[in-house]
């Protein structure tokens, strides 16, 4: 694993990073050049290259651990260094990639769950658009998958979600608008989106299990996006032992397709309520054995007029709660000052 | 049995043709329309106005393409009788075609196997490009207790419900709206569902979580009565109607004054 040290950039810089806590190159892959520019009292051309030389050692690296895999001995300390050196997807919201760890992780499945209009779809959309966000400017610069069961994905929103990631990502980067590759427009970005529209949960099985043929294929995709996964499960299934049966099958062939493709697998989820101890309560879809079938699993929900994500279960995080919300550029930081009026 | 592998398709090319409302304000209001190709609800207390905007659909539907219609018949299926055909003649859009009920369908439907029996015998070369549920809410009233069971049974009915639909406004690009009533809220606790107010009560829509699971746009129609002074001087009642988008795939929550007259449903701005 590379260290700051081993950076090929000033001894000032060096210092200024190390005092400033950032030690390994894993620390500098989820930052901002604004943040590091202000953490380090540099200007943020300086925070731009700095980030820049870090990358191009990152992607060294992460060749060095496919050669590495390729011969087949892998320890745990390679498998350290290369999930340091993976990038993660961001949800648009800062504080949202906190509880997830810095973003969706690849090679893992995460649930997402919560009521009617918090925003389950806008975060699918903006998932989907995010991936696609050059390695250049911090992103995975993969393709996205999304499988629409409910019929909510509108391309319009699409579009208006990957127009302001690409201006933001721009912004961050100290870029003028018209620097801007040509590849880089929204049309390119949801032209990336395969996007298949699923109408029962026959078809639903049967793409599952057509997925990895299409991996195999299209080996850019870095993301399969799943909304919801509960729809067509919520009706005809009389026996539920069958349901849990099928519903078993098919998180264990998607938790395998993560690992194999390295690939971020996010299932949408629906609430219901609950009678336990004398008193309705909201909980995730699907019954108690299917909750086993996530890496990780957050809830959205609302808290007045607020949205706010809980980090209900991950195999290292602490649970977390934050405050985000969806903006007309897609999900963000919640900011006092957007506060929205109450409805009367 | 070799089956075809499912073919993604491409973003750039899923454009939502939208139905226009028959009013430039409340098109606006909602993106373009009504989206073709998912559900919208509309939910409200008796007397919101959801009746009136359903009739007014009935008959926008049928414009070309150029005045934001879908040059398409449509079917209207009612749940609460009488249907309203007193108010569906005075109600009346410029550039209708001649003789336009001749293209309205109508069907009562009390019951909710009736209605999937009926969905699932619409034939496909019936081409309904809009189909109204007035309402969803009255299909449910009487037939199921308060049991886990009947819960259970009644939630799945809900779920086939919005599968048959949602099959219909995918394979035709028809646009469906269905409406629903609201329940006052007794308690605190509202289920996870944040409250509305109209007419100075707090209500949520009825048929619980579940059901809302079911809608891709969910609009909430609302009056309020207060009093206002006039340019006279004197005191008058004044009932103020208001459209909310309270939650949609592509619009961010927002409201709009609407206005009920003679000759249909029109949006203040």
């Amino acid at each position: 694993m590379m260290e700051i040290s081993s950076l090929p950039i000033s001894a000032s810089h060096r210092s200024k990073l190390l005092s400033a806590g950032y030690t390994t190159l894993s620390s500098l892959s989820a930052v901002s050049p604004l943040q590091l520019s202000r953490d380090l009292n540099v200007a943020l051309q300086e925070a731009v290259d700095i980030l820049k030389v870090s990358s191009e050692s990152c992607r060294v690296e992460v060749q060095d651990g496919d050669v590495e895999f390729c011969k087949g001995a892998q320890t745990a300390w390679d498998m350290l260094s290369e999930e340091q050196a993976l990038r993660h997807i961001s949800t648009g919201s800062g504080d949202l990639d906190s509880i997830f760890g810095g973003g969706i992780h690849c090679k893992e499945v995460t649930e997402i769950g919560g009521v009617p209009g918090i925003g389950k779809t806008q975060l699918g959309i903006q998932l989907a658009i995010n991936v696609q966000i050059p390695y250049d400017f911090g992103g995975l610069g993969g393709k996205a998958i999304y499988i629409d069961t409910e019929g909510s994905f509108m391309a319009e929103r699409a579009y208006q979600i990957a127009e302001a990631s690409i201006w933001d990502t721009f912004d961050n980067f100290g870029c003028q608008p018209k620097e801007i590759p040509e590849k880089l427009k929204p049309e390119s970005f949801l032209a990336n989106i395969f996007y298949f529209r699923i109408c029962s949960y026959t078809e639903q099985i049967a793409l599952i299990n057509y997925l990895e043929q299409f991996l195999v294929e299209h080996k850019d995709v870095k993301i399969v996006i799943i909304d919801s996964v509960t729809f067509h499960f919520r009706q005809d299934f009389d026996d539920l032992a069958i349901r849990t049966r099928v519903l078993g099958g098919m998180s264990l062939k998607l938790m395998n397709l993560a690992k194999k493709f390295s690939l971020s697998v996010v299932l949408m989820n629906q609430v219901t309520t609950k009678f336990t101890e004398g008193s309705f309560h909201l909980t995730l879809a699907l019954g108690d054995s299917w909750s086993h079938s996530c890496t990780n699993r957050v809830i959205l929900y609302w808290n007045g007029n607020d949205r706010h994500a809980y980090l209900d279960k991950s195999p290292y995080l602490r649970p977390a709660s934050v405050h985000f919300s969806v903006t007309g550029k897609g999900i963000r930081d919640a900011t006092s000052q957007c506060k929205r009026v109450r409805m009367m | 049995m070799a089956s075809i592998p499912p073919k993604p398709e491409n973003p750039l090319h899923l454009h939502t043709t939208k139905l226009t409302l028959g009013c430039p304000i409340l098109d606006s209001f909602l993106g373009g329309g009504i989206p073709c190709g998912s559900i919208t609800e509309l939910v409200g207390e008796s007397s919101a106005g959801k009746t009136q905007l359903c009739l007014q659909l009935l008959l926008s539907s049928l414009l070309p393409p150029s005045l934001g219609g879908l040059s398409s018949p449509s079917l209207y299926i009612y749940s609460e009788p009488p249907f309203p055909l007193r108010r569906l003649l005075r109600l009346s859009l410029p550039s209708l075609p001649p003789c336009p009920l001749d293209h309205v369908f109508v069907r009562l439907s009390t019951h909710p196997d009736d209605l999937l029996s009926l969905l699932s015998h619409l034939p496909d070369s019936l081409p309904v490009r809009l189909i109204v549920i007035d309402s969803i809410a009255a299909l449910f009233r009487s037939e199921f207790d308060n049991t886990p069971r009947d819960l259970k049974s009644r939630s799945s009915l809900f779920f086939k419900i919005s599968t048959k639909l949602k099959d219909r406004a995918r394979k035709l690009g028809a646009a469906v709206v269905v409406t629903n009533h609201v329940v006052d809220v007794v308690e605190a606790e509202c289920g996870g569902a944040r409250c509305l107010w109209s007419s100075g009560r707090r209500v949520v829509p009825a048929l619980g979580l579940a059901w809302s699971h079911c809608v891709n746009t969910r609009v909430f129609l609302t009056r309020s009565e207060g009093m206002s002074r006039s340019s006279n001087g004197e005191e008058c009642e004044v009932r103020t109607r208001r459209m909310h988008v309270v939650f949609s795939p592509c619009l961010p929550e927002r409201s709009c004054e609407f206005a009920i007259v003679g000759h249909g449903v029109l949006g203040v701005g």
